[in-house]
């Protein structure tokens, strides 16, 4: 603590440091409290106002313009809040929004109730219990673009689904090379059973870990006290994973929000527009269209919205940390 | 010369002042020991010897240094911690080193002294283990051996024992003080346990909500506390206190004591302006003497023997039940009626208010 | 008699539980059995009607292909696929990227993280602030970032140095972008690491004369190595998934593998499924194998030190 009143450690030392060699004094500098509390709150704070925050002031300003690739940046004309005004009435932006929420909301619930249901089950010994987990666990590690491209080959008409499901559909005369990723609905929860096979690894490893957090001494307790496993489980158990639970939503939410990579593997956003997410919609315009102060007046608008939802997972998580915080001081 | 002086040291963290002011001269090479109960103060102000908290206000000095701003590493102190502070990703023998290499003691010298102090310490055969396979025993060694080798003139000690089992820490109660013989360096150690005061210091300061409630030798401190809640911190069984008010003594009889149930004449040498007072009385259950006696006034409820002696608990009508140290063979039992009265020259008188000692 | 009941409803539970969790083993397995089985098919057994299980006519083709040093692989050339590059290029490009910008996110934030848990340096919230930027969708940070890249950068530069420097499309632009990124994380994971190492190790160190750097040196880092591995390797990963921002501020000159599979198609033959499966197959087996390895202490790291041991 550098309190004003207390001069700085160095200064003690102050005769004797002239004497030293430069790398000492390097050292002793480098000690200090406070260059231990700032050089490093500084050099990462620098990194997220040049890389982060500067770029979104430049955003704000560009969204401000009327700016489109087919005219030099120069020349683009000051146009008010134009564009957020044009991105509000879009219905394309709502649905997006609407639909990545839809998605969100899809995915994240199944898996928090598989990963769920995976990690209750495994979370004494059972017999392979550790090539389970391993084998639950993997998809998480498996690059997003890769799963996109492992289901687009699993939907593809003549791909391994429709063989599948051919014994009972041809008896009925349907030809099963059904071409799911054509149907609107069909090609949506294609995308989000991507994303929970990819995800609910996650969901399954917080859990996991939440179930070997338990205190083992409270199960015995209740267990000497008579109560069923149904009684354990729903009183004791499920109460105790509160932490792990929110964990698990506030993470996995915030995650499927941004849900793009698959989108772009799986569908290309199609058939139509019905499996935009609004990540695939801002890019699309940005990138395809060129329309660059719509997509920063976009993106604006988008990061302000997402801010609500950001500060309310985070506040969730601080409350939650808090109450499972320890005193255990001496003074 | 190891004389530490604190003078008016206070800490606060946040509106909350761990230490409200002491004042303190620690005598080169003497065993002081801090106790209290937990959040009295202790820690913090060894702390705040240490370097490792800094004061809010107030002077530390060491010899005829002010040490307020200096490093710890730089204050030539050795210190043992709670939880023994060993590294567990080093040998013993680098967890003793440790201090000699930050100095840059070149290596035929680190080797000697590191067997020297490990010898001392009867830890010779371990130099090569890791702390996670000490025993907690050996760990203790390794911590103190890991303070000598430094040859610090004052060793910092906070609760060093409280990790060990029972027995093992009577044991060390012992050879920390051969080891306080043999080094002739001040020590200055906190706990909570004040039989550990008891049976090492040679002076206890006994603190409570930051300040510091009497200094004194062990026995001082034992038949003379200075305040109310030093009579009650130490000693075994906890001292008896009975609520009432001293009367003045008549002719013939000196002052006397006087609650509901019970009438204790006091010591002639009890100060006259404590009359008339309401003043706890405290006495502690070697000075309470028993006899069976239908009209006593006394019903014995439950007997402890500690084998040398025999604790008696009984109601006498008052608050809580009186605790008296009888002779092992005494026929007292449950149920018993017995008639009671104190050693008139142990009475201790305290005051209803602030707790300080009246007589 | 109640015994043998008990014990025929125990054994039904244990094979209820072991058939849920053989269901889910084959969903998680399957996608990953076919893209494996697809890259060992060749070019007519991609989509053949009925679906071929496994491949009947094994090759490795797809391989050759993609790992040709030329440019295009021989059959690609045919319909000038624009896209299609030696796996070499982007291969070299992600290691290139992902481990260096991993390194300097990790020493940066392993100091932060150090700096929050002992000063609690920015507040007591400043760990949970770090982790909003994570929250953020990467695409509203392309957008802003492609027009400092390809304006702002440019601009300024000229003005100060004579010279327009473009970071859009190059290693310094995305990696800087991955550090930024991946930083919250790296102070996360090491904060759970760091918040385990006693107080007291520390003082002692110091009561014995030792620096800050000394210590941290000597006694922490080795403290938190394998923390240090686990962080690193986890960022990595997150790094060499990565796809929005690759996809939108990179290409041609800088490719990472992920875009290279998106990239990978041909003009008359549409998806080139086999050389995909090929770099699907190159891309995820090392990350499966690390991700196997680091297992234990991921499960650590996500408990995001809130779940108590």
């Amino acid at each position: 603590m550098a309190e004003p009143g207390h001069p700085a450690v160095v200064d003690a030392t102050a005769p004797a440091r002239g004497r030293l060699p430069l790398g000492r004094r390097l050292s002793a500098w480098a000690s200090q409290e406070r260059v231990f509390r700032l050089i490093p709150f500084i050099a990462v704070e620098a990194v997220f106002i040049l890389v982060i925050i500067i770029p979104f002031i430049l955003t704000i300003y560009i969204s401000l313009l009327r700016w489109r690739a087919n005219r030099p940046f120069e020349q683009a004309n000051f146009s008010g809040f134009l564009n957020y005004g044009r991105v509000l009435a879009k219905d394309e932006f709502w649905m997006a929004l609407g639909r990545t929420f839809y998605f969100a909301g899809a995915a994240v619930i199944l898996e928090l109730l598989i990963g769920f249901v995976l990690a209750y089950l495994l979370h004494r010994h059972i017999r392979g219990r550790r090539l389970y987990i391993t084998i639950f666990l993997a998809p998480m590690m498996v690059v997003p673009v890769v799963v996109g491209y492992n289901f687009s080959m699993i939907y593809v008409d003549s791909g391994p689904l429709n063989e599948i499901l051919a014994p009972f559909l041809e008896p009925f005369g349907i030809d099963p090379r059904i071409r799911w990723l054509s149907n609107p609905f069909a090609a949506q929860w294609a995308i989000i059973l991507a994303d929970v096979w990819q995800w609910t690894s996650l969901t399954f490893l917080i859990f996991l870990s939440g179930f070997a957090a338990l205190p083992q001494q409270l199960i015995n307790a209740a267990r000497v006290l008579g109560a069923s496993p149904a009684q354990i489980f729903w009183r004791v158990q499920l109460p105790l994973l509160k932490p792990a639970i929110i964990i698990a939503v506030v993470i996995r939410s915030m995650e499927a929000l941004k849900m793009f990579d698959p989108v772009v593997l799986l569908t290309f956003g199609g058939p139509g527009i019905s499996t935009q997410t609004i990540a695939y919609y801002l890019w699309q315009e940005v990138w395809v269209f060129s329309k660059y102060s719509y997509g920063a007046a976009a993106s604006i608008l988008l990061l302000i919205f997402f801010s609500v939802f950001i500060f309310f997972g985070i506040w969730l998580l601080v409350r939650q940390r808090e109450s499972v915080r320890r005193v255990d001081v001496d003074i | 010369m190891a004389e530490i002086v604190l003078r008016d040291l206070v800490k606060r963290f946040g509106p909350i002042a761990a230490v409200a002011g002491v004042n303190l001269r620690i005598e080169d090479g003497e065993f002081l020991i801090m106790v209290g109960p937990s959040g009295c103060g202790k820690t913090t102000t060894l702390n705040m010897i240490s370097g490792l908290e800094t004061p809010t206000s107030g002077e530390i000095r060491i010899g005829d240094r002010v040490v307020n701003d200096l490093e710890p590493g730089e204050r030539g102190l050795g210190m043992v911690f709670q939880d023994l502070a060993l590294f567990p990703h080093m040998t013993v023998f680098e967890n003793i080193a440790f201090g000699l290499r930050v100095k840059k003691t070149d290596g035929a010298e680190v080797e000697r002294r590191v067997k020297a102090a490990a010898e001392a310490m009867h830890i010779g055969a371990l130099i090569d283990k890791r702390p996670s396979e000490c025993s907690g025993g050996e760990a203790q060694r390794v911590a103190l051996a890991r303070t000598i080798v430094n040859d610090p003139s004052v060793f910092l000690m906070d609760e060093p024992l409280s990790s060990l089992d029972a027995k093992l820490r009577l044991d060390m109660r012992t050879e920390l003080k051969h080891l306080h013989h043999r080094l002739r360096a001040t020590f200055v150690y906190v706990t909570h346990d004040q039989a550990e005061a008891m049976t090492m210091a040679d002076r206890i300061v006994v603190m409570q909500g930051g300040r510091i409630e009497q200094v004194g030798a062990p026995l001082e401190i034992y038949r003379r506390p200075a305040t109310r809640f030093v009579a009650g911190f130490f000693g075994i069984p906890t001292m008896n206190f009975l609520e009432g008010e001293v009367a003045a003594g008549g002719e013939g009889d000196g002052p006397a004591f006087r609650s509901t149930r019970v009438e204790q004449p006091l010591s002639a040498s009890t100060p006259t302006d404590v009359a008339g007072r309401a003043a706890p009385l405290g006495v502690r259950a070697e000075h309470v003497r028993l006899v069976p006696s239908d009209d006593g006034g006394g019903r014995v409820t439950l007997t402890e023997p500690l084998g040398d002696e025999t604790l008696v608990f009984f109601e006498y009508g008052g608050a809580a039940p009186l605790v008296a140290k009888v002779d092992p063979d005494s026929p007292l039992g449950p149920g018993d009626p017995v008639a009671f009265e104190f050693d008139r020259e142990w009475c201790h008188l305290f005051d209803a208010e602030g707790g300080a000692r009246l007589n | 008699m109640a015994d043998a009941r008990s014990r025929f409803r125990h054994h039904r539970r244990a094979w209820v539980r072991h058939a849920i969790l053989l269901a889910w083993t084959f969903f998680i397995v399957f996608p990953l059995y076919w893209m494996v089985s697809t890259s060992f098919k060749g070019a007519g057994e991609w989509v053949s009607w009925p679906p071929h299980w496994y491949p009947h006519d094994f090759t490795i083709h797809n391989y050759r292909q993609i790992f040709t040093f030329s440019a295009l692989g021989e059959e690609l050339s045919r319909d000038a696929t624009d896209q299609a590059f030696s796996i070499w290029k982007a291969l070299g490009d992600s290691l290139l990227i992902c481990s260096v910008a991993s390194f300097i996110a990790l020493v940066l934030g392993v100091f932060l993280a150090y700096a929050i848990s002992r000063f609690a340096v920015g507040g007591s919230k400043f760990r949970h602030i770090i982790l909003t930027i994570r929250m953020v969708p990467p695409i509203v940070i392309a957008i802003p970032i492609l027009m400092y890249y390809a304006i702002m950068i440019p601009f300024t530069t000229e003005v100060l140095f004579g010279t327009r420097i473009i970071l859009f499309d190059t290693y310094f632009g995305l990696g800087a972008l991955y550090v930024a990124t991946t930083l919250p994380f790296v102070i996360w994971m090491m904060l759970s690491f760091i918040d385990e190492v006693p107080y007291t190790l520390e003082h002692a160190a110091r009561m014995m004369g030792a620096g800050r750097m000394y210590t941290l040196r000597r006694v922490v880092l080795p403290l938190v190595a394998s923390g240090l591995v686990v962080t690193y390797l986890f960022v990595f990963i997150l790094n060499w998934s990565e796809f929005l921002l690759a996809l939108t501020l990179t290409h041609p000159e800088v490719t990472t593998l992920p875009v290279l599979l998106n990239k990978f198609q041909s003009a008359s033959e549409g998806r080139l499924y086999g050389p995909q499966a090929a770099i699907g197959t190159v891309i995820t087996i090392p990350v499966v194998i690390l991700g196997v390895l680091i297992q234990k202490h991921l499960i650590k790291g996500f408990s995001f030190g809130m779940i108590r041991k």
